[in-house]
């Protein structure tokens, strides 16, 4: 599983591991092969349960409301899984739900879901074909059934507490925010917390897997060290200091998951080869939804971590929609000044030919509030001409004058 | 504001460590329990058996969970039967003709949400007091109507049951929405709720919840095996526990004085 | 504006007697009659069309000048109430070290700003993963120039539910009414209720 918290949990357990004096030899990439063939179906007994759960577990969610059912995307995600899948490419689904959340997972029996938040980090096609080969790195190496067998053998008190800790901890990969659980599942997941050394092998088999595909194998490292920089930039935002624990902080060197990345992707990368991490098309895929995933980052009024996104996203270059986002980062931010940064962002929005309609409006309602109310209507009625339906167009009529 | 609660102790955790076995039923006050030729429509029954392992974890066991959703199934068509009542049972969403999945989905979530809050209100003791000696006061309105209109059932009825409680929140009482479990209060088999059931009865002619009934069971309990469920007569045992002794509301036992149903 | 209600104490009950807890003793509603009613702070009053259900402050979980009605629970539908929010007030106890926000009132707002910051609650508190405006038009409220805001949104317990807020900031202060529901059903049993509260409502002092 990949998510902004279970980062942070491996990280703790890690760092607690290096200060023992332990340090952990990297998993290579080659050493990884897949445990299970195509066509894959449980024969032992407690597989047999989990997966007889997973099926209901699954139904629940192929009808769930909060899934995003267009077409070209989700057959977008089922043609990279089928990519870069490894021997069970064929067998995995994959589900697109709506949550604004860096996070996907696969479930035991081989279906994955992947969170909208995820879409909106990932720069390029190579990302996002490596999160979702990492976690078919957790089906490929049986990951599931290990960890579950393992949870069993441990003592009452411990399974209990381990799994309070789980559920509660940083640690269980289960982040949802504040949101309730998708179809229930939580506890579910819970009981699927993968070890550090799984996390390892499903990293070197993801980087295996996307570099045997023909993507650039140092994205996988690019997807964590963009990962980290969101996590510090919010943190940093809010007044904390980095996380202690983390290891990516308080352990730059050996034995850090990003080092390990790195390492493997300088091991798979053929020098002379001609690699290509898929930017123009993952874009194009994307686009139609980015003002979507975009607006419930932004409106989640998280500015460390929204604007560090959004200057990532622009090192591809800034265009009118980043710009007007980055202006409601200020405007929800709302600290002394945000309000003059929003209306430069707004202004400086409104000059790109791609401007969504939003970004008229409020370049209409800062102008109105400094007073300059001939441009604001101006802005005012550029909206309403790009945007004559807007449901709000009875208000803005009438600050229009 | 709605904020749905975080219930942050749902009711397996808050009925642990009684030996016994307990129900407790609420019904509209107006409710009489069907009779005589109706159609009764029991929508995808959640049943599931596990085996307790000794690390404290339960173990799904997916043979067991065939054979006692099998016996339930049976056991439900009898019961049901010797009311008048002809039963149709619904596995999936896409088995009801006339409704698509989608409407039936809706009517499902809109029917989770009242569950929850029957439980809240009613059972872990948040009462509402418009609500007091009121009996059950919930409906389902329009959605629940028109499913009846398209389909000719006279009532629904979501179930659930569970042998060996795998989940102190999310699995256990999810399924009908109490999602209750805030993200680290959800332990696995707390205390002893070896079996936990539950069951609510919609009128599709008005809409309105008019029954809901849960019954837990510990491992103490004499009669109570775990595994349980499996069997035809412990499966017959639950459904009656469960749906048998389905009494009257309180304005059609006793109009004179109308009192909450015990 | 009320997020995680927390019952453990109500049902930390044992034995055969916990599923009988029912109707008696601590609930953490009060009963509104149907009398004219100060709401929030005080600054409001209202008049409820029928019996209603307050939700009883909680020392420290409470914000003074918010306060939430319901019929049939809040998951399935209530009535908030904003009285005369200062500016730089919060509507949500929350941490300041939280990731996620919600903004803080400014009396500078304007309608568009006010119903953002009621967007991320939905977003940040309530568990929203969509929000669709419906509709913003001017509307009078307390005999000032406000506005009405309608909306719906999906939450993550697969539920969309409807709302409408009405609301005007007076010398600096704001004041609103807002109902959120089931969109099946508890909006339309609530919206007359609501329209009769709103109509009701006088600013006190």
């Amino acid at each position: 599983m990949i998510s902004r918290r279970s980062m942070l949990g491996g990280g703790a357990a890690i760092a607690a591991l290096l200060h023992a004096g332990v340090a952990s030899a990297r998993i290579r990439p080659q050493d990884m092969a897949a445990l299970v063939g195509p066509g894959f179906k449980p024969t032992e007994r407690d597989e047999m349960g989990l997966w007889k759960e997973m099926d209901r577990a699954e139904e629940e969610i192929a009808g769930s409301n909060l899934l995003i059912q267009d077409p070209r995307l989700t057959g977008y995600l089922k043609h990279l899984i089928g990519t870069v899948g490894g021997p069970a490419a064929q067998d995995f689904r994959i589900y697109l739900a709506h949550i604004p959340d860096f996070n996907a997972m696969m479930f035991p029996s081989g279906f994955a879901v992947v969170f909208t938040g995820l879409l909106l980090r990932m720069r390029n096609e190579a990302q996002l074909a490596g999160v979702i080969a990492h976690e078919s790195g957790h089906f490929l190496r049986r990951h599931m059934i290990r960890s579950w067998r393992d949870q069993k053998r441990k003592t009452d008190i411990f399974a209990v507490g381990a799994m309070l800790a789980g559920v509660g901890g940083a640690g269980a990969g289960v982040y949802l925010g504040d949101y309730v659980q998708l179809a229930q599942l939580g506890t579910l997941l819970s009981l699927f917390r993968y070890s550090r050394a799984m996390e390892a092998e499903a990293d070197a088999m993801g980087a295996k897997l996307i570099a045997e595909t023909g993507y650039p194998p140092m994205e996988m490292a690019s997807i964590w060290e963009q990962l980290i920089g969101e996590e510090t930039a919010t943190a940093r935002y809010r007044g904390k200091n980095r996380r202690r624990g983390s290891l990516f902080d308080t352990h730059p060197s050996e034995g850090s998951r990003l080092v390990d990345l790195r390492a493997d992707a300088a091991e798979l990368t053929v020098p002379g080869n001609a690699y290509d991490a898929g930017r123009v098309r993952y874009l194009s895929m994307i686009n139609g939804i980015r003002p979507m995933l975009l607006d419930d980052q932004v409106k989640l009024n998280d500015p460390g971590g929204s604007q560090y996104l959004i200057e990532t996203l622009a090192q591809d270059g800034w265009n009118g929609l980043l710009r007007f986002y980055e202006g409601e980062v200020w405007r929800l931010r709302n600290r002394p000044g945000d309000q003059l940064r929003a209306s430069q962002s707004y202004a400086v929005a409104v000059v790109y030919p791609d401007a969504p309609a939003d970004a008229w409006r409020w370049h209409g309602i800062s102008l109105m509030k400094q007073g300059r109310t001939t441009e604001a209507k101006a802005a005012f009625a550029r909206y309403l001409t790009m945007k004559p339906d807007a449901p709000d167009a009875a208000w803005v009529r009438q600050m229009a004058g | 504001m709605d904020w749905k609660p975080a219930v942050a102790a749902v009711l397996a955790a808050s009925f642990a460590t009684s030996a016994c076995v307990q129900t407790k039923q609420y019904a509209d006050l107006q409710f009489t329990p069907p009779q005589g030729d109706y159609k009764l429509l029991v929508l995808r029954p959640d049943v599931t058996v596990g085996s307790l392992t000794t690390g404290g974890m339960v173990e799904p066991r997916a043979d067991w969970t065939d054979q006692a959703r099998a016996s339930i199934v049976d056991a439900l068509k009898a019961q049901q039967a010797s009311h008048g009542g002809k039963v149709t049972i619904i596995e999936r969403r896409t088995e009801l003709p006339g409704v698509t999945p989608q409407e039936l989905a809706d009517v499902e979530r809109l029917n989770g949400a009242v569950a929850e809050s029957i439980v809240v209100h009613k059972y872990l003791g948040d009462y509402l007091p418009t609500k007091r000696g009121k009996g059950l006061d919930w409906t389902l309105g329009q959605d629940a109507v028109r499913l009846g209109q398209k389909t000719g059932y006279d009532y629904a009825l979501f179930m659930h049951a569970e042998d060996q409680v795998a989940s102190g929140g999310r699995i256990a009482l999810g399924v009908i929405g109490l999602a209750g479990c805030v993200v680290g209060f959800c332990a696995p088999n707390v205390g002893g709720a070896e079996q936990l059931d539950y069951a609510s009865l919609v009128d599709l002619r008005t809409g309105e919840v008019v029954w809901f009934n849960v019954v837990i069971a510990s491992s103490q309990a004499p009669g109570i095996k775990f595994g349980d469920l499996r069997t035809p007569q412990g499966a017959t045992q639950m459904v009656e526990r469960l749906l048998g002794r389905m009494r009257p509301g309180d304005a059609v036992r006793r109009p004179s004085s109308p009192k909450e149903s015990r | 504006m009320r997020f995680p209600v927390v019952l453990s104490a109500a049902v930390a009950l044992s034995g055969c007697s916990s599923l009988g807890s029912g109707e008696y003793g601590f609930s953490s509603y009060g009963l509104v009659r149907v009398e004219r009613v100060r709401v929030g702070d005080g600054q409001m009053t209202v008049v409820a069309p029928r019996y209603y259900n307050r939700h009883r402050r909680i020392l420290f979980s409470d914000v003074s000048d918010v306060e939430d009605w319901t019929l049939n629970g809040p998951i399935l539908d209530g009535i908030s109430f904003v009285s005369g929010m200062k500016n730089n007030r919060e509507l949500v106890r929350q941490r300041h070290s939280a990731d996620q926000q919600v903004p803080r009132f400014r009396s500078d707002m304007t309608p568009p700003e006010i119903t953002a910051m009621l967007e991320s609650l939905y977003r940040v508190k309530g568990g929203a993963v969509q929000l669709n405006t419906l509709s913003l038009q001017p509307r009078l409220f307390l005999g000032a120039n406000g506005f009405q805001w309608d909306y719906e949104h999906l939450d993550t317990d697969e539920l969309w539910r409807k709302g409408r807020a009405v609301g005007a900031v007076i010398d600096g202060k704001l004041y609103l009414i807002l109902m959120d529901a089931a969109r099946s059903h508890y909006y339309d049993a609530t919206l007359p209720d609501f329209e009769s509260i709103v109509a009701s409502a006088q600013r006190n002092g």
